[in-house]
């Protein structure tokens, strides 16, 4: 090197210094779920969705919604979005309202009629049977025709829709939108076979022949039976009967005092449905606790909190913790329920066992009791696959032990009982499926989750979660919708307030904090580019950027 | 134009008609009245640039540094602590090779305390990397300071014109001083290779390791031994225009065939020459002009010939001696017969340099060479224990 | 475009922000001073010229014969960076052009051996942005304790030991010395806040005369935390309130950062090995705790630091993310 008068030094010359030699550790995106996507049954990644409504392309976050769930509009308004009780955000002030923002993606989408990002099937593609039109077989046959399949869908009824249309009350669920956003997924091309019953019209043996691979998505269509010591009233109606009676007919027998027994959703509906029919005493017994954020989860009662709040707003009375102990009768005429405190509690072995409370017994006078304690799969046409089990016992993909291109999902499978689980349940069975037909193990989803401790929230506001509002309780009648929506600008400012867990968020913060500088920014956003890239002959690995990344998106990797 | 002028007020002429941009300076005895005179030429709007009154002859020096290397012509003065305290930044413009002219009013160095003359203040500095020229009279400090930007600017170096206080800068003497048009024909517009310029952003000042530091100091040193070439150009371009030289390196008077030879710097050499033509003693005196780089070559032509050399100097290294008397004993050892060397200080802390002096300087050559010795010390006021 | 269609040596020319510090300096890892040095230019522009204390940004932009800078840039020495400056603006000032003369220097070359040319610098009215980057004592040296250095905190020449508790005298009130020469506008500001930091560089370029500020800037190595914490340790100093990020005109306060979380003290502390000696089982040490806690409550009261409740104007003087149009 010619030395310079005085040693001046030309400008920028350092860069023939290469300071990465000096890296022990270096930095890396690397994309991690965010904790919504890893709770979402249906496997939704809602922060992915989000992302694009914060970017402003609003259709672009349905196509990437319906990527996953192609029903929306329906769960964003039934789902019990277990989301949003693991949005990291929750420990910071309030989880995003994801629920209202995807009921706000699906009714735009019915609004614009934006088209499902799905091509028709060749008609050479093979064609699956898809037995059921609930949402888990809707949501198979739609991932079927995804992966290029087709699918041919039989239902007993002579509408699809399954437990959506028969048994959730319009007040959640208004038909129109079901109407509305099943017919947009079955004209995609799916070959639809209504009143077509299994065991009676069609047999299993009979579709593993003709087709390929059968998923089967029966629902769980029969009431758990009940009684108290054996002993059941006269004239006793099930919860789910009378359900479906209101939602079809829109009118039932009224009785002036009613208690419906069990926690789950559907007694959280029926007992909704007996305020709205003019009962005026509603009363719903669960052995559970009420849903509360102090209380253990695996103790709250299964409906969604939600509804809960709003029953209790609409006037059903809750009596948690409790069990039926006694029918009190005149002859066959119900005079009232002996109610018991009860509670759940660990036995020597470990096991959890409902034990009653003696002396906290108390008589509720009432004139009806509607059970509403579980549904179980109607075994005609299983016969063979269910021996004596309730439900049908199958493994993560939906594959039926001991018989080959059979699937099973939804609700007829033990542990389901949820729209979103379904919707799940159908797309996992259809990359099963297509994995069967090539021959091939389907590939496993790993779900690594970013913990809220990965972020760094400091770069974040507090900003208030965007709350639908609610009709007022003494305009819920009939089938009017208790829920609104979002307008467009409430489901903008949620999707700002998303934390963006484990993605990239473009906030330049690895830009602007690396002190060599070794983090460059390509000129253009490109979706699904990361616009940020680390110069790795001067980045001495120092973490900063790691440290300061609001998103948790940058780890540190030890240098081989 | 020939005009009465007191030294400080011409050097402040002479300053202003070089057409300085910035001047900074720090008020010490004796430079005041060269700062002062310009400061009024400023106040009346003679002069154009901008006077940065300083809190420190240290920020003194370092506003010309920064003024110089961002483009424009940059002054100071001072003396004795000033200097001193300027040190530090004194070595840093030399390194840094940004050509700003100093002139140092030559004041002794506290203590004890004494405002008047000698040269300990620049002699303390003299290995900065400064090219020092000494004026022998105020003519003198007029066209040196004149020659000594363009030396600068030339060279890249920074000059420090070393005039003695009180003696010169307080004195009134008739001089010449130039006009601007002969000045700006002898001056070109100030140009800095390096300027601090947001369009070439050059970094100035960096970090030299073991393995360039020897390096940069030799291109120094051979920028310093360059003005040995450049002192006399510059001095007959300026005689060109004036017909005034100030004799480059070294300034000779004297018969050439002269056998005894006074080497000295400053306004003492003023003195000796007046007491020659009294005495009309056979004596050639030699006026170091430039004291760095030091001229051995032009010292060991002017010493041809002499068999003995009195270097009378006013400053000396405690403890050593003579600081000039030392260098010029070693160029000359290099000639075939070289002089004996005859070397007193003088004139310390403003003593007066008497005009007899020099009949007692030739009576001393007739001994053995004194090798250093401080003039005229009268042992009888010492306490016994420091005689 | 994507990084198979250009170079990182393009794509590094083709960023979107002034580049007046360059890759390659030798920094330390997680260097505060050299984030906050590319942050003033950034915010400064290429307009300028810079004149640079002896210190640590001296010493890792400039081994020759490179150098980090692409602005012109001088270093001189340490305590004259005041001067320098001074020098500058005023041969700026004489030829009639923009570029506008900075002065960066350390504390030690600020609150200490330069503060007489500092002092001259603001008294004499140049139009110079004097910015200290302050890490709170010597590092370039070894980490020796400055006029800067907080009371408590052990350096090389404060250690703690069993008869002394780190620095026995308190941080030196730079900015109301500062402020004192009744200049336009100081402020002080921190790496911990980027863009108030760039907003504060930009607010005192408008000013022609002299301005200050004063930028927290962590030394992991003297301050014993990791590089990675030290943006995180910045932020803290400012949530303690032990460096509150203030505005002053003319000596008068025009503006506070306020805090809406205050943070206690200790969790600045603990997160440093300068005062890990606070930590250990001494009432001493107790009592220097209380007294920087008593420190950092002063300053929350005498700056009126505590934001009473969330006010969506102040997003708690926080740089919150911005959001990419595009994202991953």
């Amino acid at each position: 090197m010619i030395l310079t008068r005085g040693a001046y030094a030309l400008p920028g010359t350092s860069l023939a210094y290469k300071t990465g030699t000096w890296r022990l550790q270096r930095p890396v995106h690397r994309h991690r779920a965010a904790p919504c996507h890893a709770a979402c049954p249906a496997g939704e990644d809602a922060q992915a969705w989000l992302a694009r409504l914060d970017e402003g392309d609003s259709q672009g976050a349905w196509e990437s919604l319906v990527s996953a769930n192609p029903l929306p509009a329906i769960t964003g308004r039934v789902c019990h979005h277990p989301c949003e009780r693991a949005c990291n955000r929750g420990q910071f002030d309030q989880p995003i309202a994801i629920h209202a923002v995807e009921r706000f993606l699906g009714d735009q989408a019915l609004a614009n009629d934006w088209p499902y990002p799905v091509s028709p099937p060749s008609p050479a593609a093979p064609e699956v049977a898809v037995v059921g039109a609930g949402p888990a077989g809707l949501s198979c046959a739609y991932h079927l025709l995804r992966l290029g399949y087709k699918a041919r869908v039989f239902d007993a009824l002579p509408e699809a829709g399954g437990t959506l249309r028969t048994a959730l009350p319009p007040y959640r669920l208004p038909r129109g939108v079901l109407e509305a956003e099943i017919g947009r997924l079955l004209n995609l091309g799916i070959g639809f076979e209504p009143g077509v019953r299994l065991g009676r019209d069609v047999y299993l043996d009979d579709l593993r022949r003709q087709y390929p691979a059968v998923f089967l998505a029966l629902g769980a269509t029969r009431p758990r039976p009940w009684d108290v010591a054996g002993v059941v009233p006269a004239e006793l109606h099930q919860g789910l009967e009378l359900l479906k009676e209101w939602v079809s007919v829109g009118e039932l027998p009224k009785a002036d005092s009613v208690a419906v027994v069990g926690g789950g959703n559907t007694s959280v509906d029926i007992a909704r449905v007996m305020r709205r029919i003019g009962v005026p005493e509603v009363h719903l017994i669960t052995h559970r606790a009420l849903p509360h954020p102090e209380v253990p989860e695996d103790d709250w009662m299964p409906a969604i909190p939600r509804e809960v709040e709003q029953a209790q707003e609409e006037g059903v009375v809750f009596h948690p913790h409790t069990g039926v102990r006694r029918l009190v009768l005149r002859g066959q005429q119900l005079l009232g329920i002996e109610l018991v405190k009860m509670k759940k509690l660990v036995q020597p072995d470990g096991s959890l066992k409902r034990v009653p409370f003696e002396g906290t017994e108390k008589v509720l006078r009432i004139e009806q009791v509607i059970p509403a304690i579980g549904e179980m799969v109607d075994p005609s046409g299983l016969e063979s696959l269910l021996g004596c089990q309730e439900f049908l016992l199958v493994d993560a993909w939906g594959r039926v032990a001991g018989i080959s291109g059979v699937f099973a999902g939804g609700d007829m499978r033990f542990g389901a009982g949820m729209v979103s689980i379904a919707i799940g349940d159908g797309r996992r069975a259809a990359l099963a499926i297509a994995a069967y037909l090539q021959g091939k193990e389907p590939e496993a989803e790993p779900v690594k989750t970013i913990a809220y401790e990965q972020l760094n929230v400091n770069y974040y506001d507090h900003a208030p979660r965007a709350e639908p509002t609610l009709l007022p309780v003494a305009q819920r009648v009939g089938f009017a919708e208790v829920e609104g929506g979002l307008d467009t600008a409430q489901a903008a400012a949620e999707a700002a307030r998303c934390f963006s867990c484990g993605s990239c968020l473009s906030c330049d913060n690895c830009w602007n904090l690396c002190p060599e500088p070794a983090v460059l920014k390509l000129p253009d956003e490109i979706p699904g580019q990361v616009r940020y890239v680390f110069d790795y002959d001067y980045c001495k690995g120092c973490g900063l950027c790691a440290r300061e990344c609001p998103c948790g998106f940058i780890v540190m990797e030890d240098e081989a | 134009m020939r005009q009465a002028l007191e030294g400080s007020q011409a050097i402040a002429q002479a300053v202003a008609l070089c057409r300085p941009g910035v001047v900074a300076a720090y008020p010490i005895t004796p430079q005041t009245h060269i700062v002062e005179n310009l400061a009024k030429l400023v106040a009346d709007g003679k002069l154009k640039c901008e006077l940065v009154s300083v809190e420190s002859e240290h920020s003194a020096a370092s506003v010309v540094l920064g003024a110089a290397a961002a483009g424009v012509r940059a002054y100071t003065a001072s003396a004795s602590q000033g200097i001193l305290l300027m040190a530090e930044v004194l070595y840093n413009i030399a390194g840094l090779r940004v050509p700003v002219v100093l002139t140092c009013a030559n004041r002794a160095v506290s203590a004890p305390l004494s405002i008047w003359n000698d040269h300990q203040d620049s002699m303390a500095v003299r290995d900065s990397g400064w090219i020092q020229l000494y004026c022998a009279d105020n003519q003198q400090a007029v066209d040196t300071t004149i020659q000594a930007f363009r030396l600068a600017e030339t060279l890249e170096l920074p000059v420090m014109v070393c005039v003695d206080g009180f003696v010169l800068t307080h004195t009134l003497e008739p001089l010449d001083l130039p006009e601007q048009a002969q000045v700006d024909a002898f001056l070109p517009p100030y140009r800095f290779s390096r300027v601090l310029d947001p369009h070439h952003p050059l970094t100035l000042g960096t970090l030299v390791s073991p393995d360039d530091y020897t390096e940069v100091r030799y291109a120094h040193h051979r920028a310093m031994l360059r003005a040995l070439d450049v002192i006399p150009e510059v001095d007959a371009a300026w005689q060109q225009i004036t017909g005034r030289s100030t004799g480059g390196l070294i300034a000779v008077e004297g018969p050439e065939e002269a056998r005894v030879g006074i080497l000295t710097l400053g306004s003492v050499f003023g003195t000796l020459a007046d007491a020659r033509q009294l005495a009309d003693a056979p004596v050639k005196l030699i006026h170091l002009r430039s004291f760095r780089p030091f001229p051995v070559a032009a010292l060991q032509r002017a010493c041809q010939g002499l068999t003995e050399l009195i270097v009378l100097e006013r400053a000396f290294s405690p403890g050593a001696g003579g600081i000039v008397g030392a260098e010029a004993r070693a160029a000359l050892m290099e000639l075939e017969h070289p002089p004996r060397v005859h070397n007193f200080a003088v004139g310390l802390g403003g003593r007066d340099v008497p005009l007899e002096i020099l009949e007692r300087l030739l009576a001393a050559t007739g001994s053995e060479p004194t090798r250093f010795a401080i003039f005229d010390v009268d042992l009888s006021r010492l306490p016994e224990e420091e005689r | 475009m994507s990084t198979q269609e250009i170079s990182l040596e393009e794509l590094r020319q083709r960023q979107s922000r002034f580049r007046g510090l360059e890759a390659g300096h030798r920094a330390c890892l997680g260097c505060g001073q050299a984030l906050a040095a590319r942050w003033v230019l950034e915010a400064a522009g290429p307009d300028v010229v810079v004149a640079n204390a002896t210190g640590c940004l001296e010493v890792f932009t400039t081994p020759w014969p490179e150098s980090a800078w692409r602005v012109p840039w001088l270093h001189s020495l340490f305590e004259n960076t005041g001067a320098v400056a001074a020098g500058l603006e005023a041969a700026l000032k004489v030829q009639g052009k923009t570029a506008k003369a900075l002065a960066f220097a350390g504390d030690g070359g600020t609150f200490d051996i330069g503060f007489q040319a500092l002092s001259g610098l603001l008294e004499r009215e140049h139009d110079v942005l004097y910015v200290c980057y302050d890490n709170e004592g010597y590092m370039n040296t070894g980490v020796q304790r400055s006029g800067s250095t907080p009371h408590a905190a052990a350096t090389t020449t404060s250690p703690a030991g069993r008869a002394r508790l780190g620095k026995r005298h308190l941080k030196k009130d730079i900015l109301a010395i500062i402020a004192s020469h009744h200049i336009a506008y100081a402020a002080t500001a921190s790496i911990a806040y980027p863009e108030d930091l760039k907003r504060k560089v930009r607010q005192a370029l408008l000013i022609t005369g002299p301005t200050f500020l004063h930028l927290h800037a962590p030394c992991p190595l003297g301050w014993g935390h990791d590089g990675s914490l030290s943006v995180e340790v910045a932020r803290l100093a400012v949530q303690t309130g032990l460096f509150p990020l203030i505005e002053m005109e003319r000596g008068q306060v025009i503006g506070v950062m306020p805090l809406r979380t205050i943070r206690p003290v200790a969790d600045y502390l603990k997160l440093q090995g300068r005062f890990g000696h606070l930590f250990r089982d001494d009432p001493r040490a107790r009592e220097e705790l209380e007294h920087l806690q008593a420190l950092a409550d002063h300053n929350i009261e005498v700056f009126n630091l505590r934001a009473d409740r969330p006010d969506p104007a102040d997003s708690e003087g926080a740089d919150t993310v911005r959001r990419g149009r595009r994202r991953f």
